[in-house]
């Protein structure tokens, strides 16, 4: 393996397709008209837009008129959740306190704005407490937003149960969901959960960066968050690069072609490489759920009595990327939120790693990995005073 | 994280490390809930108290593991009054320094060298066992780094006053609500006081 060969954090951005660059080029030259301009020579590019929209819509069982590209996931996530605020005027919001920061950071914002949030607490695989849902529920409850696939520990909330619970009361409660992690790993169909509003990104699955959009069912009114120019959309105004768009389409083309097999493939990965962290290192355990409750690409796991960041950084220097809830890798110097949440204490927070694996792994990429990590968590261990107190206590 | 080479060569091959038999004296400093823990052994020669050997082990994030071997290059073979003028600061210098949010690291390290001294000199009758009072409260707020610019919050002047009473010490700081760093200083600031025994309650106050 040469340096820099294997990334394993595809949670936070995946390498682009090959076949989605191809299809983006034609766009940056000569196909470079705006979209939703009026001339006679983008009207091509307006059509094309149209059939992009089209295959993202197909891809979450909603129509072509329901999808607003945007400039990224947290952009559809703040032009749903202020959006849906806005027309409400004043009222309740229910979320969690496991959910992606884009829904914290807005939940935060709602409440300086004079709304009440509630945030509901997650069992100790990151599930949201249904029985505190239903509780939660008020009059003026007008919003539950949920992070369908957990950004941390790849938890698959009870998308259907929490549909039935918000269908069951006696107002309309909007559900928005965050489906960064989940779109592309699950089947997802938007009216099979219920789901109003839907955050998803290309970058996240092979597509580009800077290119997201906003699912937004029909009838739902939302207030105007970003004022501007209208070119291709109200809600996202200004100019939207339709070569990401192209991208962004191309890449759900090839995710969706096989939907169940490329699932199936992620979930097998991700077994394998379970299983060998599992037989190479003693004193690991898994955060959050085992199989069928747990995104397929997802593996977080807790390697007692060292420090995430300087395994992070030995990994690193053998070309291996992954991820790290541990403080000292932070910028706030703060352990993992979502890992403190579901009861881990902060040797396991700072002792875990996050690998979240994509097509373009292989088998022989985990072995070397996990040969890697066994060698670097014997070094480590040596130096540490926690697991030389543990070995002596065993003597 | 943007290291020095000399961070990252100390990371990989750290110097003196390892758990040491039968030592004179030892310490160990932070806790594993703050995500660093030193130890820190020592071999002295009784006759003319020079460190003949020293070696540490480490939890930690890389700057903690390379302070703590700079720390024991630094102390080794010097006598226990040379020792004593070891500071963080010497240690971040011997390293080409470390990015603000990681001095905290050779401030552990240095505190723990200092400590397992101590440790020595009282074992041994070299000095009193030190009264507790106001002095080493704020000599342990002085140990306290503000990890946006990687000084102590009392060069700072974000230390207004430090009260103690049977047991309970009360510290008034000057951070700002809006300081996305108070929970890390309160959490030190506990940390560094809750160690000694005489302390029973610490509170700490914000505007």
């Amino acid at each position: 393996m040469k340096s820099g060969s294997v990334y394993l954090d595809n949670c936070v951005t995946s390498p682009m397709a090959p076949e989605v660059l191809q299809a983006m080029l034609p766009y940056f030259s000569e196909r470079f008209w705006f979209p939703g301009s009026f001339y006679s020579t983008a009207e091509s590019t307006n059509e094309a837009l149209s059939g992009f929209a089209h295959t993202i819509a197909e891809a979450i069982g909603a129509h072509a008129d329901e999808i607003h590209f945007t400039a990224g996931g947290t952009i559809a996530n703040n032009i749903a959740i202020k959006g849906i605020a806005g027309a409400a005027k004043k009222g309740h919001v229910i979320c969690s306190v496991v959910d992606y920061p884009d829904l914290l950071t807005n939940a935060a914002w709602l409440e300086k704005q004079g709304f009440e949030v509630s945030y509901l607490s997650a069992d100790s695989e990151a599930r949201i407490d249904l029985a505190a849902l239903k509780q939660a529920i008020r009059p003026d409850t007008f919003l539950f937003m949920t992070t369908i696939v957990n950004h941390v520990v790849g938890t698959i909330q009870p998308m259907k149960e929490i549909s039935e619970i918000l269908k069951a009361a006696d107002h309309k409660i909007y559900l928005h969901a965050d489906a960064g992690q989940a779109f592309g790993k699950m089947p997802l169909a938007v009216d099979d959960y219920g789901i109003d509003t839907m955050s998803i990104s290309a970058h996240k699955i092979h597509g580009p960066q800077g290119i997201g959009a906003l699912y937004l069912r029909k009838g739902v009114r939302v207030a105007q968050t970003i004022h501007g120019i209208k070119r291709a959309d109200n809600l996202q105004p200004g100019g939207l690069s339709i070569a990401l768009i192209a991208g962004f389409a191309k890449a759900v083309e090839l995710n969706f072609a096989d939907l169940l097999g490329s699932i199936r493939q992620l979930r097998e990965l991700s077994d394998y490489l379970y299983e060998r962290l599992l037989e190479k290192i003693d004193h690991i355990e898994l955060n959050g759920p085992q199989g069928e409750g747990r995104a397929p690409h997802n593996i977080n796991v807790s390697i007692d009595y060292i420090e995430g960041e300087s395994i992070a950084m030995m990994l690193d220097m053998h070309g291996i990327t992954v991820a790290t809830g541990s403080a000292c890798a932070s910028q706030g110097l703060k352990a993992s939120y979502v890992l403190m949440a579901i009861g881990k204490n902060h040797v396991q927070s700072h002792g875990s790693m996050k690998f979240t694996l994509s097509r373009y792994n292989t088998k022989a990429q985990i072995d070397f990995t996990v040969e890697k990590l066994a060698e670097i968590t014997a070094e480590l261990r040596k130096r540490s005073p926690l697991y030389n107190a543990i070995k002596n206590q065993e003597k | 994280m943007q290291y020095s080479q000399k961070v990252l060569d100390h990371f990989m091959n750290p110097h003196n490390v390892g758990k040491m038999e039968n030592p004179d004296a030892s310490a160990t400093e932070g806790s594993p809930s703050c995500g660093d823990q030193v130890t820190v052994y020592l071999k002295i020669n009784e006759d003319n108290h020079i460190i003949e050997d020293i070696s540490f082990l480490s939890y930690g994030c890389a700057s903690n593991i390379a302070t703590a071997s700079i720390i024991t290059d630094l102390a080794k073979g010097k006598s226990l009054e040379d020792a004593k003028k070891i500071t963080y600061e010497d240690a971040m210098e011997a390293l080409d320094g470390l990015p603000p949010v990681k001095v905290h690291c050779s401030v552990l390290a240095a505190d723990t060298l200092q400590t397992a001294i101590s440790n020595y000199e009282i074992a041994h009758g070299l000095k009193e066992v030190p009264n507790f009072g106001k002095e080493t409260i704020l000599a342990e707020l002085k140990k306290i780094i503000y990890p946006q610019v990687g000084t102590d919050i009392v060069t700072l002047k974000m230390v207004k006053y430090v009260g103690f009473n049977d047991g309970e010490v009360m510290i008034d700081m000057n951070m700002m609500s809006f300081d996305s760093w108070r929970e890390n200083v309160a959490e030190e600031i506990h940390e560094h006081l809750e160690k000694y025994p005489e302390v029973k309650k610490v509170e700490i106050n914000f505007p």
